[in-house]
């Protein structure tokens, strides 16, 4: 075979692998950050390990804000099952009572734990899942 | 009546764009009369004036109140001052449509008016961008028309403009980004146009880099804007959320960056030409993409328009027909273009070319993170989000790869390399540096963490090798590219203040009642909850707070408010800040408790300044680079 044609071969070669490594990185890093999102019926269907962050939708039930100090607890509910939730920070203004919320987290022992609780631009804002099984009912 | 005017003025648009495209089609395949081209020309220039007087006349509109209008009534309010009530125009997706275009046809119009009149692409590149502008103009006429009239009766007052975008960083964000994102139509309409044509010997370069480098700035300057915002008015105390809107804005940045760079190889010489010709056609087809993801409503994201999948269908099917065309001609002239010159390993295109594939990864990557979700529910009904985990694993290692090709293209020659003896001191001393400086981070801040470091070490080679580089040009009074280095020390620092920030903020969550004192560490010696006052404003209520802080022995007063707005009554959260060289102190206010007490957020927020002047740097260097070759 030619030097040339030989070189070239190699350099084929190297791209090759080396771009193999950086898209099964890219899906590996894709697999492991990745939050699955769940309403409060299919959290407890769905078997979460515990230690795995996932996000929660769900509306928050009247009445159910209990402030202490900077933690807040409350229930996350899709009228079906309800989860309580604790999380210690300010949360975002459009947090209130009988509206939609986005927590990311853990849960662990039928509490559910926020790092985060979203804030949404829009005050009519609505997990995408409830609204659609709104507009059903 | 008026209102009508402005929509007739539209739909006349319309149907000139329609003539000139059925006009020039008919003679396609004939014999070019000469006169053809001016014809077109001028309706063109009177298409795009009627768009320009339409814009004007809505523009009126809302300063005036029409509030039968149903766009205005619901966006805007007759106590807004007028600043704001023009805002109000593009603060939601009719609107802002409504804009896109009109800076579409300005950037076309002056284009295609600058450019010589036997200019052999002229007719295509007008034709090219007819058609863009024709079928934005029908999918905003079409689907979001914001001439609809409320009838019988109007309005009698204006819903108001959402709170949150009633401040000047964000009236003006949203035109700078358009402003950047279309004006890559140039490149896109050119470059086909060229491709079109077929005659390989013209030069295309020099006809669109001026355009190009402008609409750059115009991106750069739309995003910082935003993330400065975002800052201080959400109150989140963030700058970057990895948000999908944000990411499709930063895909179109990262194309249009690599662009400028292999721009000037191709132009040095005629390597990379194919190259920079396809990224030409990616970043308007990555702006496309950009407008479908945020008015679709297909991601659930803080930015994204209302849901309607009757405007998402009509986007993706017009954007995919546009960038198909443009591609596929692309694709189809590849054989003929193939330009037979190796890059010469060590030389400043090899340097370019390493980094290109680096931003195509890095926008590769992004486009997966943007649309990884909706092909997992597309499979198996999962939700899923992805956040700034992902992007910082993915982002650390390209960026310690393309600052390691910086570095080394920093003392590179074009289409020549370099023996490594001669450029081992200039890659040396900038090495040392670094790890001497790294070394102190770590010495000082007693943390460690793997991606940050990183970052700061590829801020640091970059910094380090362009101030080496400025130093001994300095003392030999060589030539220095003062636009690139000063746009590169701009990178440099960006990367290092991104870094440091992530590392060294912290934030508190306080509970105090009013009167209360507290510790809160060793810098921050004394925080005060002074004083509480409910105020009256035209618009709004305010709950103001004052706060005392001795930190690092200075004495400071915050003063964060909440506002409650009586038109919508929305709350918004109005962060109150400290700047300092270092750090920003950054307080704001959360909910009463019921025994009479306040929860406080309170960040520190490292670097965080440096950021938006790390990026005001980079848009300086282009500026001198855009003016130095006026003069010279």
């Amino acid at each position: 075979m030619l030097q040339a044609r030989k070189n070239r071969l190699w350099k084929f070669f190297i791209i090759l692998i080396l771009s193999a490594g950086g898209i099964s990185l890219i899906l590996f890093s894709l697999n492991s950050k990745l939050d699955l999102f769940y309403t409060p019926s299919e959290m407890f269907e769905a078997d979460i390990k515990p230690g795995y962050r996932i996000k929660l939708g769900g509306m928050v039930k009247t009445g159910s804000i209990i402030r202490n100090g900077t933690k807040i607890k409350f229930i996350a509910t899709d009228f079906v099952k309800e989860v309580p939730v604790i999380f210690d920070g300010v949360p975002p203004d459009l947090f209130k009572e009988d509206s939609g919320v986005v927590v990311l987290g853990y849960f662990l022992d039928g509490m559910f734990e926020a790092e985060e609780i979203f804030a949404k631009h829009d005050e009519n804002y609505m997990p995408p899942a409830l609204s659609i099984e709104e507009k059903e009912t | 009546m008026i209102g009508e005017l402005s929509h007739f003025l539209s739909l006349s648009a319309v149907v000139i764009f329609c003539l000139i495209l059925i006009f020039n089609s008919i003679f396609f395949f004939g014999k070019i009369h000469p006169n053809q081209l001016s014809l077109s020309l001028r309706m063109f220039n009177q298409a795009c004036s009627l768009i320009f007087i339409s814009f004007g006349i809505f523009v009126y509109l809302s300063i005036n109140d029409d509030f039968s209008i149903a766009y205005i009534a619901s966006h805007s309010n007759s106590q807004l001052p007028i600043f704001y009530k023009i805002s109000s125009i593009w603060s939601a997706h009719e609107g802002s449509m409504f804009l896109w275009i009109v800076f579409l046809t300005a950037w076309s119009l002056l284009f295609i008016n600058s450019l010589h009149h036997d200019h052999p692409l002229k007719r295509k590149t007008l034709l090219m961008l007819s058609l863009i502008i024709l079928g934005f103009l029908l999918f905003l006429l079409l689907t979001s028309n914001p001439f609809e009239r409320i009838l019988p009766f109007g309005a009698i007052e204006g819903a108001d403009i959402n709170p949150v975008l009633q401040d000047p960083a964000l009236a003006i964000h949203p035109p700078m980004l358009y402003l950047g994102y279309v004006g890559f139509v140039i490149s896109f309409s050119f470059i086909s146009a060229y491709l079109f044509h077929g005659n390989f010997e013209l030069e295309w370069e020099k006809d669109i880099k001026d355009w190009s480098l402008v609409a750059w700035i115009f991106l750069t300057i739309g995003i910082t804007l935003g993330s400065w915002w975002a800052y201080y008015e959400l109150g989140w105390g963030g700058y970057w959320f990895w948000d999908p809107v944000e990411n499709v804005a930063l895909m179109p940045w990262l194309a249009a960056t690599a662009f400028m760079h292999s721009l000037y190889a191709s132009s040095k010489s005629s390597v990379l030409k194919t190259w920079t010709m396809f990224l030409g056609i990616l970043i308007f087809a990555l702006s496309l993409f950009g407008a479908f993801i945020v008015r679709s409503g297909i991601i659930d994201s803080v930015h994204s328009f209302a849901n309607d999948p009757q405007r998402g269908l009509y986007l993706l099917i017009f954007s995919g027909l546009i960038t198909l065309l443009a591609l596929g001609i692309f694709s189809y002239r590849l054989p003929s273009l193939n330009v037979s010159r190796y890059i010469v390993s060590g030389s400043k295109e090899s340097y370019l070319s390493m980094n290109n594939i680096l931003m195509i990864t890095s926008i590769f990557s992004i486009f997966l993170g943007v649309t990884y979700p909706l092909i997992i529910e597309a499979l198996n009904g999962e939700k899923v989000s992805i956040g700034p985990p992902y992007y910082n694993t993915i982002f650390a290692p390209l960026i310690l790869i393309a600052s390691i090709f910086i570095m080394a293209s920093v003392d590179s020659l074009w289409q020549r390399s370099k023996p490594i003896k001669s450029v081992a001191l200039t890659i040396f001393i900038p090495l040392m540096l670094s790890i001497i400086f790294i070394y102190i981070v770590w010495h000082v801040t007693a943390i460690f963490s793997i991606l940050p470091y990183i970052g700061i070490f590829s801020g640091l080679l970059i910094l380090f090798s362009y101030l080496y580089r400025i130093f001994s040009n300095f003392l030999s009074k060589k030539f220095i590219n003062t636009g690139s280095a000063i746009a590169h020390i701009g990178l440099g620092l960006l990367f290092l203040a991104v870094s440091l920030n992530s590392i060294l903020s912290y934030e508190k969550n306080l509970n105090l009642a009013p009167g209360e004192s507290i510790q809160i560490n060793q810098s921050i010696k004394e925080f005060s909850f002074d004083d509480i006052k409910v105020l009256k404003a035209s618009n709004h209520d305010v709950i103001s707070v004052e706060v005392s802080l001795v930190q690092d022995g200075k004495n400071i007063s915050l003063n964060p408010q909440k506002r409650k707005y009586s038109t919508r009554g929305q709350i918004t959260t109005e962060s109150s800040i400290h700047a300092s060289v270092l750090k920003d102190t950054y307080l704001t206010i959360g909910d009463q408790l019921e025994n009479g007490s306040w929860t406080f957020a309170l960040k520190i927020n490292y670097f965080i300044k440096w950021i938006w002047f790390s990026a005001s740097l980079m848009v300086l260097g282009m500026l001198i680079t855009i003016f130095k070759k006026k003069v010279t």
